[in-house]
C-alpha cells in the first residue's frame, strides 16, 4: 500500500480538511448548540416568570399588610373608644349610686328624727297625763273635795301650760 | 531491525493527475477524520436527547456545562460581539481534541498529518486578515506592514506569515513526535523482548520472543504524557491562540 512521506503537506487533503472543520462547525451548531441554548432560553424565560411572579405576590402581600396595619388601627382606636366609653359610664353610674345612697341615708335620718321627734311627744303627752292625774290625786287629797272632771282639767291644763313655759 | 516511520496510508487515489491539486486521494488522514466527526456529531445527539427544562439528566447538565463553557471561552476572550465564533472555536477543539485522543484506540490520528493543521492554520489565519481589514480598512492594513519604519516591511510580511505556520507546525510537532516515540518505544521493547525470552533455548525461546509481552504496561504509562497531556495541551493552545490572534486584530490600530 501507498503511504504519503512523513511531513508533506497533501492539497486534496488540505481541501477536505477545511471542509472538515466548516462542516463540523455548523453539525456542532445544529445539534449541540441550538438545541443546549433554546433550553437554557427557555429556563432562563421560566426563571423570569417566576420572579415576575414572585414580585408580584410581594406587591400584593405589601398591600395585604397595609389594609391589614390600617384595620389594626381602626381597631385599636375603636378599642379605645369602647374602654372610654364603658370608663365614663362607670363613673357616671358610680356618681349615681352615690347620690342615691346619699339622698337615701338623708331620708333614713330625716325619718329616724321624726320617729324621735313623735316619741319625744307621746313621751311628753304621757308625761302630761301622768303629772296631771297625780297633781289631781294631790289636789284633791289637799282640798279633800271632789270638784268636777272639767274643771280639774282646766285646771291642771293651765297648771301644765305654765310649767311648759317656765321649763 | 529497521523501524519504518512513514506518513498516512494512502487507500485509493485517482490516476488522473489534476495541475495544482495532484491526485485526488482518500488517506488514512480522511477517513480518521470522518470518523472523528462521526464521533462528535454522534456525542452531541446522544448529549442533547430528550432535552428538558427542569429536572434534567445528568446527560443534559454536562452538555449545558460543554456549552456554558464554550461561550465562556469564546465570549470571555474575544468579547461579546464574537459570539458568532462559538461553533467554529467549538469545532476546531473538538476535532483537534478527539483527533488528538483517537491514536489511543490504534488509529494513527489525522492531526499527526500535517495537511489537517496547515487547512486549520489557514483558515485561522484568513479570519486574522479579514478581521484586520474589518478593523482598519484594507489601506490602514497594508499600511500597518510599513510600521514602525519602511525597511521593516519584509520582515512585517515574515512574522505576519509566521503566525499559521508555527501554528500548525506547534501542533504537529507534538503530535508527531508522539507517534514517533511511540513507534520507537514499541520497536525498542520488541527487541528486548525478543533478548530476554531469546535466553530461553529452542524453539520455546523463539516463540515467546515473537510475543511483544514486554508492549504491556510501560507505552500506557508513557501514553499518559504523549497522548494524553499532549492531545489535550495541543487542542486548547490552538483554540487559545486562534481566539487571540482574531480578537487582537478586530482591535484598530492607533
Amino acid at each position: 500500500m501507498k503511504v504519503q512521506d512523513l511531513v508533506t503537506l497533501v492539497p486534496w487533503t488540505f481541501v477536505a480538511q477545511i471542509l472538515n472543520l466548516f462542516l463540523q462547525a455548523f453539525l456542532i451548531k445544529k445539534f449541540l448548540f441550538k438545541p443546549i441554548n433554546e433550553v437554557l432560553n427557555k429556563r432562563r424565560e421560566a426563571a423570569d416568570a417566576q420572579i415576575r411572579e414572585a414580585q408580584t405576590a410581594r406587591q400584593e402581600a405589601d398591600a395585604i399588610k397595609s389594609e391589614y396595619e390600617q384595620n389594626m388601627a381602626a381597631a385599636r382606636e375603636q378599642a379605645n373608644e369602647i374602654v372610654a366609653r364603658a370608663q365614663k359610664t362607670a363613673s357616671d353610674q358610680s356618681d349615681e349610686i352615690l347620690a342615691k345612697a346619699g339622698e337615701e341615708a338623708r331620708a333614713i335620718r330625716a325619718k329616724a328624727q321624726a320617729d324621735i321627734e313623735q316619741e319625744r311627744k307621746n313621751a311628753v303627752s304621757e308625761m302630761k297625763n301622768e303629772i296631771s292625774s297625780v297633781a289631781m290625786d294631790i289636789a284633791g287629797k289637799v282640798i279633800e273635795r271632789e270638784i268636777s272632771p272639767e274643771d280639774h282639767r282646766k285646771l291642771i291644763e293651765e297648771f301644765i301650760e305654765n310649767v311648759g313655759e317656765a321649763s | 531491525m529497521n523501524i519504518d516511520i512513514t506518513g498516512a496510508r494512502i487507500f485509493w487515489e485517482t490516476p488522473i493527475k489534476l495541475p495544482v491539486l495532484g491526485r485526488l486521494c482518500i488517506s488514512e488522514t480522511l477517513v480518521v477524520s470522518w470518523l472523528v466527526m462521526l464521533i462528535i456529531t454522534g456525542l452531541c445527539i446522544f448529549l442533547t436527547r430528550d432535552l428538558k427544562v427542569e429536572n434534567i439528566s445528568k446527560r443534559q447538565a454536562l452538555a449545558e456545562m460543554i456549552v456554558e463553557t464554550a461561550d465562556n471561552f469564546v465570549v470571555g476572550n474575544m468579547g461579546e460581539k464574537f459570539r458568532y465564533m462559538i461553533p467554529f472555536v467549538s469545532a476546531l477543539f473538538a476535532t483537534s481534541l478527539v483527533s488528538n485522543l483517537i491514536s489511543l484506540v490504534g488509529l494513527r490520528s489525522p492531526t499527526a498529518d500535517l495537511s489537517t493543521e496547515a487547512a486549520w492554520a489557514v483558515v485561522v489565519f484568513i479570519m486574522i486578515t479579514g478581521q484586520k481589514i474589518k478593523a482598519n480598512g484594507v489601506g490602514g492594513y497594508l499600511k500597518g506592514f510599513t510600521t514602525p519604519i519602511v525597511i521593516m516591511t519584509p520582515f512585517n510580511i515574515l512574522s505576519e506569515l509566521a503566525t499559521p505556520i508555527s501554528m500548525a507546525c506547534r501542533h504537529f510537532g507534538n503530535i508527531l513526535s508522539g507517534v514517533v516515540i511511540n513507534a520507537l518505544i514499541y520497536a525498542a521493547l520488541a527487541v528486548a523482548n525478543r533478548a530476554l525470552f531469546g535466553l530461553i533455548p529452542g524453539a520455546v525461546g523463539k516463540f515467546l520472543g515473537a510475543v511483544p509481552f514486554l508492549d504491556v504496561g510501560l507505552p500506557a504509562i508513557l501514553s499518559v504524557y504523549f497522548d494524553w497531556f499532549t492531545g489535550v495541551m495541543q487542542a486548547f493552545i490552538f483554540c487559545m491562540l486562534t481566539v487571540m490572534y482574531i480578537a487582537n486584530a478586530a482591535q484598530p490600530d492607533e
